[in-house]
C-alpha cells in the first residue's frame, strides 16, 4: 500500500476517535484544502489571470473552511474572517513590495541544473507567484490565530456583558501574547523541518555566510519565515481590534444606552 | 515611596532599551549599505540602464514570453577596480524563472574580466544578487512588529528563535563533523533541547510547562515511530525522494530528520495549549472532577485539531506552487506532477498531523498526572 494513503486512513481513523464528528469535518477540511490549493495552482497557469488575485479568492474560500466549516457560522468565526482578510491584504502590499525587490522569485543556480530539460520561458509571471508562495504558506496558522483570540474573547464578553471596549482589546491582545510565541514556534520548526536538506548542502559545501545570506534560495525561505511571523503577529492586534468593535457594537444596539 | 523609585527604573530601562533597539537598527542599516569592502566578490551597482531589444519567444509548448536584452553601466564598489566603471549586459525574460530585470541602484556581484589590450573599457558577467539589505528589511520588519505587540512576550519569542536556530546549525556542524554518530540520534537530542528551551522561554519555570515537555516529547517520538512502521510496512511506496533538492547526504534520513523537527513546533503548540487550559480550569476551581477536567480536555482538543493541522499544511504544501507550474507548462501530466513535487509534503503533513492528534490524549492524560500530584501534596 502507498504510504501517503496509509497515513491518511491513520490521521483520519485517529482524528475520528479523539475528535468525533468534529474530528471528521477536521479531515475532510484538510481534503478541500488540498482542492482549492489545486484548483488555485491550475487557474495559475493560465497567464492572462493574475496570479496574486487567484491567491486572495483561494485565501478567502480557505479561511472559509477553516472557520465557517470546522467551527460553525457564528459571531466568533465571522470577526475571524474579517481579521484574516484584514491581514492579509496588509501583509500582501508589504510581500509583493519586498518579494520585487529582493528578486527572490524562481529558481535558484543551486536548483537550475536539475532543470535543464524544463523550458524556463513559460509566460507566468514568477515575481507574483514567489507572493502567492508566501501568503498561501502563512494562512494557516492566521487563521488559526485569529479563532484562538476571538474566542476567548466572545467568552469573556458573555461573562463580563458590561466590559468596555477597551477593556476587550486589552484582554483580546493579552490572549495574543500569550499565544503569540508557540504560533511563531510552530512555523519556525516546520519551515526549519523542510529546509534541512538545504541547510546541510549548504555546510556540506562550506559555503560563506555572504554566499549564504545573499544566495536566492536561503534570502527567499528567510523572507519565507520573517514574513510568515509577521502574519502571525499582525493579526493579534487587528482580530483583538475588530471583536472588541463588534462585540460591544451588537450589545449597543440591542440595548440601546440612555 | 519605593513604588516611585521603582516605578522610575522601570521607565529609565525601558528608556534604555529603546534606546538600544534604535542603535541596533540604524548601525546595522549603514553595516549593510557600506559592507562592499568585506565582500571578497566584485559588487557593482547600477548607474544606468538601456534596453537594447526585445524579442518573443515561444518555446516547443506554445508558452510565449519576451526576452529583453539590456546595457547596464555600473560602478564597481570594492576590489582593485574600486570606483571603476563597468559594462554588463542582461538578458531577462518576462517570467523571470532565473532571471531578472535590473534598475538602476540594484548591486549586483559581477565577475570582472580582464580589459583587452587597448580597450579601456571594464567588462563582465553579472552572477548574482547583493540581497543582504532587503533580508534585513524584512527581519527588522518582523522584530519590530513582535516587540510592539507581544512586548515581553514578543522578546522572548525572538530569543527563543535565535537560540534554536543557533543550536540548529551546532548540531548539523556537529552531524557534519563526527560522521560515526547516526542523523536520528542527532535529531533526537536536539528536538529534547529545542523542546525545553522554547516552551521555558515561552511560559516560564512551572508545571504546567513541565507537563507540556513531557507530552511534546511523547507525542513527537510515537508519531515518528508511527511514521516510521507505515514507511517500512509499505517499503516506502509512494514516496519520491527524486523530488528532494539539495542532497548530500542519504536521502531517507535528510527526510526523517526534517519531518521530525518540522512537526515539532505544533506538537508543543498542541501541548502548551492542553497544559495551560486544563492547569487553568484547576486553578479557578480545586474541586474540580478528574471527569469534568477529561472531558472539558478533550472539548479543547477537538477545536484546535483541525486548524493546527492546517498550519503544517499550508506551511509545507505552499513551496512546491512555482515547481508545480513550470512542470504543468512544460506539458507533465497532472499525476506524475502532482507525485513527484508533493508526496513528501504531504507525507509530511500528514505526519505532522498524525503527531498533533496523538498529542492531544497524551497532553491530557500527562497533565492530569500532574494536577492529580499537586491534589495529593494540598
Amino acid at each position: 500500500m502507498n504510504v501517503l494513503v496509509l497515513l491518511g486512513i491513520i490521521l483520519f481513523l485517529l482524528m475520528i476517535v479523539i475528535g468525533g464528528k468534529k474530528g471528521a469535518r477536521s479531515f475532510f477540511a484538510l481534503f478541500l484544502n488540498f482542492v482549492v490549493v489545486l484548483l488555485a495552482v491550475l487557474f495559475m497557469n493560465d497567464p492572462s489571470l493574475n496570479p496574486i488575485v487567484i491567491t486572495v479568492i483561494a485565501c478567502t474560500i480557505i479561511s472559509c473552511i477553516n472557520l465557517f466549516y470546522i467551527n460553525e457560522i457564528n459571531i466568533k468565526t465571522k470577526t475571524a474572517f474579517v481579521s484574516t482578510l484584514i491581514t492579509i491584504v496588509i501583509l500582501l502590499v508589504f510581500i509583493v513590495v519586498i518579494t520585487e525587490q529582493a528578486m527572490i522569485q524562481g529558481f535558484g543556480e543551486e536548483e537550475i541544473e536539475e532543470l535543464g530539460i524544463f523550458s524556463l520561458y513559460i509566460g507566468i509571471d514568477f515575481v507574483k507567484l514567489a507572493t502567492a508562495v508566501i501568503i498561501m504558506s502563512t494562512i494557516g496558522a492566521i487563521t488559526d490565530a485569529a479563532i484562538a483570540i476571538s474566542s476567548p474573547m466572545y467568552e469573556a464578553f458573555c461573562h463580563h456583558p458590561n466590559i468596555s471596549r477597551k477593556d476587550l482589546f486589552k484582554f483580546g491582545i493579552s490572549i495574543g501574547r500569550d499565544i503569540l510565541g508557540t504560533s511563531a514556534n510552530t512555523l519556525f520548526f516546520a519551515f526549519f523541518g523542510s529546509y534541512l536538506a538545504l541547510l546541510i548542502w549548504f555546510k556540506d559545501l562550506s559555503y560563506s555566510i555572504e554566499e549564504i545570506v545573499n544566495s536566492k534560495i536561503f534570502s527567499a525561505e528567510m523572507i519565507t519565515i520573517l514574513c510568515a511571523g509577521t502574519g502571525v503577529t499582525l493579526i493579534i492586534p487587528i482580530t483583538a481590534w475588530i471583536s472588541a468593535f463588534y462585540f460591544v457594537k451588537i450589545r449597543d444596539k440591542k440595548v440601546p444606552q440612555p | 515611596m519605593q513604588l516611585l523609585t521603582t516605578k522610575m527604573t522601570k521607565k529609565s530601562r525601558n528608556v534604555l532599551s529603546y534606546i538600544l533597539l534604535a542603535i541596533l537598527f540604524i548601525s546595522s542599516f549603514l553595516f549593510v549599505r557600506f559592507n562592499y569592502g568585506l565582500y571578497e566578490r566584485p559588487i557593482a551597482k547600477v548607474t544606468d540602464v538601456r534596453i537594447q531589444d526585445s524579442i518573443e519567444n515561444v518555446d516547443m509548448y506554445d508558452n510565449k514570453d519576451l526576452l529583453t536584452t539590456q546595457e547596464l553601466v555600473a560602478k564597481v564598489m570594492n576590489g582593485e577596480h574600486k570606483n571603476e566603471e563597468i559594462h554588463l549586459v542582461n538578458e531577462f525574460s518576462s517570467s523571470g524563472a532565473f532571471d531578472q530585470e535590473y534598475k538602476v541602484g540594484n548591486e549586483l556581484f559581477v565577475m570582472i574580466e580582464q580589459p583587452a589590450k587597448g580597450q579601456s573599457e571594464l567588462t563582465g558577467t553579472i552572477q548574482d544578487v547583493k540581497r543582504d539589505k532587503y533580508l534585513l528589511i524584512v527581519a527588522w520588519a518582523f522584530i519590530f512588529t513582535l516587540l510592539l505587540v507581544g512586548k515581553k512576550q514578543g522578546f522572548f519569542a525572538i530569543i527563543s528563535l535565535v537560540v534554536n536556530a543557533v543550536l540548529l546549525s551546532y548540531a548539523l556542524d556537529f552531524y557534519l563533523q563526527t560522521s560515526g554518530i547516526h542523523l536520528l540520534v542527532i535529531c533526537s537530542i536536539s528536538i529534547i533541547l529545542f523542546t525545553a528551551i522554547s516552551l521555558l522561554l515561552v511560559n516560564g519555570f512551572n508545571e504546567k510547562t513541565y507537563a507540556a515537555i513531557i507530552a511534546t516529547l511523547l507525542g513527537t517520538f510515537l508519531s515518528l515511530l508511527i511514521t516510521y512502521a507505515v514507511m517500512w510496512m509499505t517499503s516506502e511506496q509512494g514516496l519520491r525522494y527524486e523530488e528532494i533538492q539539495f542532497i548530500t547526504r542519504p536521502y531517507k534520513l535528510v527526510f526523517l530528520a526534517g519531518l521530525f523537527i518540522g512537526s515539532l513546533g505544533a506538537v508543543m503548540d498542541v501541548a502548551i495549549t492542553m497544559s495551560s487550559s486544563i492547569f487553568g480550569l484547576y486553578e479557578k476551581d480545586i474541586n474540580i472532577s478528574n471527569k469534568a477536567l477529561k472531558k472539558s480536555g478533550m472539548e479543547i482538543g477537538k477545536d484546535i485539531m483541525g486548524t493546527m493541522t492546517n498550519i503544517l499544511f499550508f506551511a509545507y504544501i505552499s513551496g512546491s506552487i512555482p515547481m508545480l507550474i513550470l512542470y504543468f507548462k512544460n506539458a507533465s501530466p497532472l499525476g506524475f506532477t502532482l507525485s513527484m513535487n508533493l508526496s513528501l509534503e504531504l507525507a509530511r503533513a500528514l505526519a505532522g498531523g498524525i503527531g498533533i492528534v496523538i498529542t492531544i490524549p497524551i497532553g491530557l492524560y500527562i497533565t492530569l498526572l500532574f494536577v492529580n500530584r499537586k491534589r495529593a501534596r494540598q
